[in-house]
């Protein structure tokens, strides 16, 4: 069975992209001559002022590695983390938050990440798409150098300038959202929905201008170049309608690079949260990242890498999954 | 019956304007093959497409007119302004790309369908173009298929299919089989043939190929710089050229032994260079069904 086999093929592959990317994930901090544990230490003890006893300090340290995982040599320690965190999905204890669990942690901020970036993600490609179509299948029409001009205008500029104009013209000159808005926590009720929805307004629009634009010029290139194929041509001597050409004829085939695009920028979706979610104070992924990053917090770190590797090796395997339904030229190899 | 009132078809381009097919008046009569030969920019293509309907900026006909003795499923007489709507019903086209006129991602039997022309009831259609395409020598698995899975000449059977199964009274083939291999080629040539004769319908046939044009069809128009040089039953225009042009066309056709040919260039074989044979719109009938244009007066000037 030609599906089964292309399915079980594409799943093997991606797994062994995640035993790749985890496996690099664990060697590189063994790489490199600082230690963690010492430097933990180091820390404890010009806190205590250097009354920590020698003892106490080996006892510390045993403590510790057993903690993070870095008892044994090389080898029991790799078998130890993969089975940490690949079965259990537990990266140890966070050192700011301690002794918060940093899976805990990435947990709780994940689906306000990923509900707010993979949404706008989205809304910013349909739209971008949509309009990219049109301005591209009438390009020859003066009226659709406008659509492409939106895009022109929107995609250089950079997302910081891009959000923080916005948040000063929306939150502080017309104040229609908040400036620091407050996202509730706990048991949901309608009315907390309705403020996360509200106050997530603010960056997800930032968000799908930001992405709105190389969306709208890269289908627009894509649907220039299809319109003068051959089919479409034939199409329209057949008399297709223009509603035909365009959705069945010029974007069915313009789509199929697009797909990839959104794909790979869905992977990255962790590498926008860091800006948006510090402009906006915005509880998600990012924030963590950015405190882990400038606290030295390493195993917060291995579990937003690894979480990053995870995202984009599954937005490669969506990518290999959704194209065969888009191209049977890749159906039926 | 097709009539071409003194055509003139130009290009408004920048502020330019390129007259591209120059004064041709001629009679296509019902129920023949026409073929169509000529160089590349002597108008062929714009011909056609001027008698195909699809007449859009920059090109626009400046002087004459085109009579269609074809009326439309109301009754009405077709006219270059409502032929539109008759593609695929009563005029309809075989592309010269048969390689990739068929949308690469959409199953063959829904482009059988997408268009007006195949009428409200599509299940019946598709049903019909099963049999048909059955009939044309294609696997029946064929409507379910996406175009990379037939081979070139499938494909090319296939758009033959798709214009000739509403059984048009007008069809246009330009260059049908230039893309295909010579085994390939003439089958389908066979095929166009064998439906012209079932259907009784015109089919005007655009082609490079001299051995083509003496094969298969009944009448031949030869075009050079937007004019018609020679318009006449094949047979006696093969047999007897009064064009130096149709001559030199029909000397191209290598013949088995004679190396009289070899190496030479066309403007060096008409000794002139390429305004050589330019010629006044109008023509002659010099035999019964032979016409011929008389040299153009100053042929130096560029039309």
């Amino acid at each position: 069975m030609g599906v089964l086999r292309y399915v079980a093929k594409r799943i093997g592959l991606y797994l062994a992209v995640l035993f790749i990317g985890l496996t690099i994930t664990f060697m590189l901090p063994r790489l490199m001559p600082i230690n963690p544990v010492d430097g933990y230490i180091g820390q404890l003890q010009s806190r205590a002022n250097g009354t920590l006893t020698s003892e106490a300090i080996a006892e510390m340290r045993t403590n510790l590695e057993q903690l993070y995982g870095l008892n044994g040599n090389v080898f029991t320690q790799y078998v130890s983390y993969l089975k940490r965190v690949v079965v259990d999905f537990d990266f140890g204890p966070s050192f700011t938050y301690y002794p918060q669990p940093v899976s805990a942690m990435i947990l709780n901020a994940l689906p306000w990440t990923l509900g707010l970036l993979l949404t706008a993600t989205f809304i910013a490609w349909v739209l971008g798409n949509m309009v990219g179509l049109v301005a591209g299948y009438f390009h020859k029409k003066r009226a659709a150098s406008i659509l492409e001009f939106l895009g022109i205008l929107l995609y250089p500029i950079p997302y910081y300038i891009l959000a923080i104009t916005l948040l000063l013209l929306l939150a502080y000159i017309f104040p229609v959202f908040p400036l620091s808005p407050t996202f509730p926590v706990g048991q949901m009720t309608p009315e907390k929905l309705g403020m996360i929805f509200y106050n997530s307004l603010l960056p997800g629009i930032t968000l799908v201008l930001a992405g709105f634009g190389w969306n709208i010029l890269s289908m627009k290139a894509l649907a220039v170049a299809t319109t003068e194929e051959p089919y479409v041509t034939y199409a329209r001597l057949k008399g297709a309608s223009n509603w035909t050409r365009m959705m069945r004829y010029v974007f069915r085939n313009a789509l199929l690079p697009q797909v990839t695009a959104l794909a790979l920028s869905l992977g990255m979706v962790f590498n926008g949260a860091l800006l948006t979610e510090m402009i906006f104070s915005y509880p998600g992924i990012g924030l963590i990242m950015r405190t882990a990053a400038t606290g030295g917090d390493y195993n917060v770190l291995y579990g937003a890498i690894t979480l990053s590797i995870i995202a984009v090796a599954t937005a490669g395997l969506v990518i290999d999954l959704i194209y065969p339904l888009l191209d049977p030229r890749i159906r039926h190899k | 019956m097709i009539r071409l009132n003194d055509l003139k078809i130009s290009y408004r381009i920048g502020g330019r304007t390129i007259d591209a097919v120059d004064g041709v008046t001629l009679t296509i009569p019902d129920g023949c093959i026409v073929g169509i030969a000529g160089e590349s920019g002597s108008g062929k293509s714009t011909l056609m497409k001027a008698i195909y309907g699809d007449i859009q900026h920059p090109m626009y006909i400046s002087r004459g007119s085109i009579d269609y003795d074809l009326s439309a499923a109301d009754g009405r007489p077709v006219t270059t302004e409502t032929i539109r709507q008759e593609w695929f019903k009563t005029i309809s086209y075989v592309p010269q790309s048969s390689m990739n006129s068929l949308n690469p991602v959409i199953r063959i039997g829904k482009q059988f369908t997408d268009f007006p022309g195949t009428g409200s009831n599509k299940r019946r259609v598709l049903e019909k173009a099963r049999t048909y395409l059955g009939k044309l020598g294609l696997p029946p698995g064929v409507m379910e298929s996406y175009p990379h899975q037939l081979s070139g000449g499938m494909r090319q059977r296939v758009m033959i299919g798709l214009a000739t199964f509403f059984q048009p009274g007008l069809i246009i083939a330009d260059e049908p089989t230039t893309a295909l291999d010579v085994v390939v080629q003439k089958e389908i040539l066979m095929l166009l043939m064998e439906l012209q004769e079932e259907m009784n319908n015109t089919i005007l046939v655009v082609s490079h190929d001299m051995g083509v044009h003496y094969q298969v069809t009944h009448k031949m128009l030869i075009m050079y710089a937007g004019r018609v040089v020679e318009y006449g039953d094949t047979e006696s225009v093969f047999a007897d050229p009064q064009h130096a042009y149709t001559k030199m066309l029909i000397d191209s056709l290598p013949t088995i032994g004679d190396d009289s040919m070899r190496g030479v260039i066309a403007s060096a074989a008409g000794a002139g260079g390429d305004r050589a044979f330019r010629v006044e719109p109008g023509l002659f009938e010099v035999k019964p069904n032979h016409f011929v244009a008389r040299a153009a007066a100053n042929a130096g000037v560029l039309a």
